[in-house]
């Protein structure tokens, strides 16, 4: 860019002058580099561009059953905590409580579900019956 | 299929469902490839001067159109279209430049075959590209919008998300800045 060294630096290109040069240099780098540019064939983009669209598609059709799916292995994994709690409990009171419950049944009299062995282990799988539920009904339901 | 169960048959209905529905793309197949024909040579020169890297220009230049393709816009004109194609790569630019990859850090390499009609020699190129590497990414931007391209301000103010009354003093500014540095050679 000589053009841009002045020999006398005295003497300032005006703001026309300027512009001139640098619009004759910013046109020919773009046609340099529009004569560089390999961008691929049309076909070739529209081509990705569509199996992107699908894949995106398909993942976004997914995602919502992976949801429901991480749902229902954490109601499973409560479920059999809760059956094993109860289990252990059993184990741990030498089944007296099953005792007292048949106890109860058969004297027709209240059963004492407040006692802590029976308590913690029940709610826990009453509430991974409920949400298991929930979840079945939406893995199942129609869209 | 009868060992499917029903998870399998949903997810191999969605499957079948991607593979054969029609994606909600912008365009045609016929319009996108005959656009592209006519713009992604301008756009590739666009992304490698603005990004200062040709492997940076190559990927957006395929994530240019891919968004353009996906954007719900309804596009009043072919210049409407263009524009917002090269607000799109311009804001990918902007994104990229948030990598490590510094701009202009190899400079790019000046094609050895000269200009069919008496363009500018290897070393004018290498100046003029030098210069437009001290320059903002944005001051780049302008220039070669406005003389690359020949986009209007309204336009150009468009594409950079400016106010259209400020890009003549950006533009001033940029030419004044790219000016002296091609002065310093």
């Amino acid at each position: 860019m000589d053009r841009m060294k002045p020999t006398n630096r005295e003497q300032e290109p005006t703001d026309a002058e300027i512009e001139t040069i640098i619009a004759g240099a910013i046109a020919a780098e773009a046609s340099a580099a529009c004569r560089e540019a390999q961008p691929p064939s049309s076909a070739v983009v529209w081509w990705r561009a569509q199996m992107r669209a699908r894949q995106e598609a398909a993942r976004a059709v997914e995602r919502p059953l992976t949801i429901v799916h991480a749902l229902a292995i954490a109601c499973c994994i409560g479920l059999f905590v809760s059956t094993v709690g109860v289990a252990v409990a059993g184990m741990k009171g030498s089944f007296g409580w099953l005792g007292g419950i048949y106890t109860a049944l058969a004297t027709g009299a209240a059963v004492d579900l407040t006692g802590r062995w029976i308590m913690v282990p029940m709610t826990a799988m009453i509430i991974s019956i409920v949400i298991a539920s929930i979840a079945a009904l939406v893995i199942f339901a129609d869209e | 299929m009868a060992d499917a169960t029903f998870l399998d048959v949903r997810r191999i209905a969605a499957d079948t469902d991607a593979e054969t529905a029609d994606v909600a793309l912008a365009m045609t197949e016929d319009e996108f490839r005959a656009f592209y024909d006519r713009t992604s040579g301008a756009l590739w020169g666009y992304l490698s001067r603005i990004s200062g890297d040709r492997q940076v220009a190559d990927d957006l230049l395929q994530e240019s159109y891919y968004r353009l393709l996906k954007s719900a816009v309804a596009f009043e004109s072919e210049n409407h279209r263009r524009n917002y194609l090269y607000r799109i790569a311009t804001n990918l630019v902007r994104d990229s430049r948030r990598s490590a990859k510094p701009l202009f850090a190899q400079g790019i390499e000046v094609a050895e075959i000269a200009g069919p009609e008496g363009h500018a020699s290897p070393e004018a190129r290498q100046d003029v590209r030098r210069a437009l590497g001290r320059l903002k990414p944005r001051e780049r931007a302008l220039l070669w919008l406005a003389y690359a391209n020949g986009s209007s301000h309204a336009e150009i103010a468009d594409v950079l998300g400016l106010k259209t009354g400020s890009i003549k003093l950006l533009l001033f500014r940029a030419r004044r800045k790219m000016a002296t540095a091609l002065q310093r050679g």
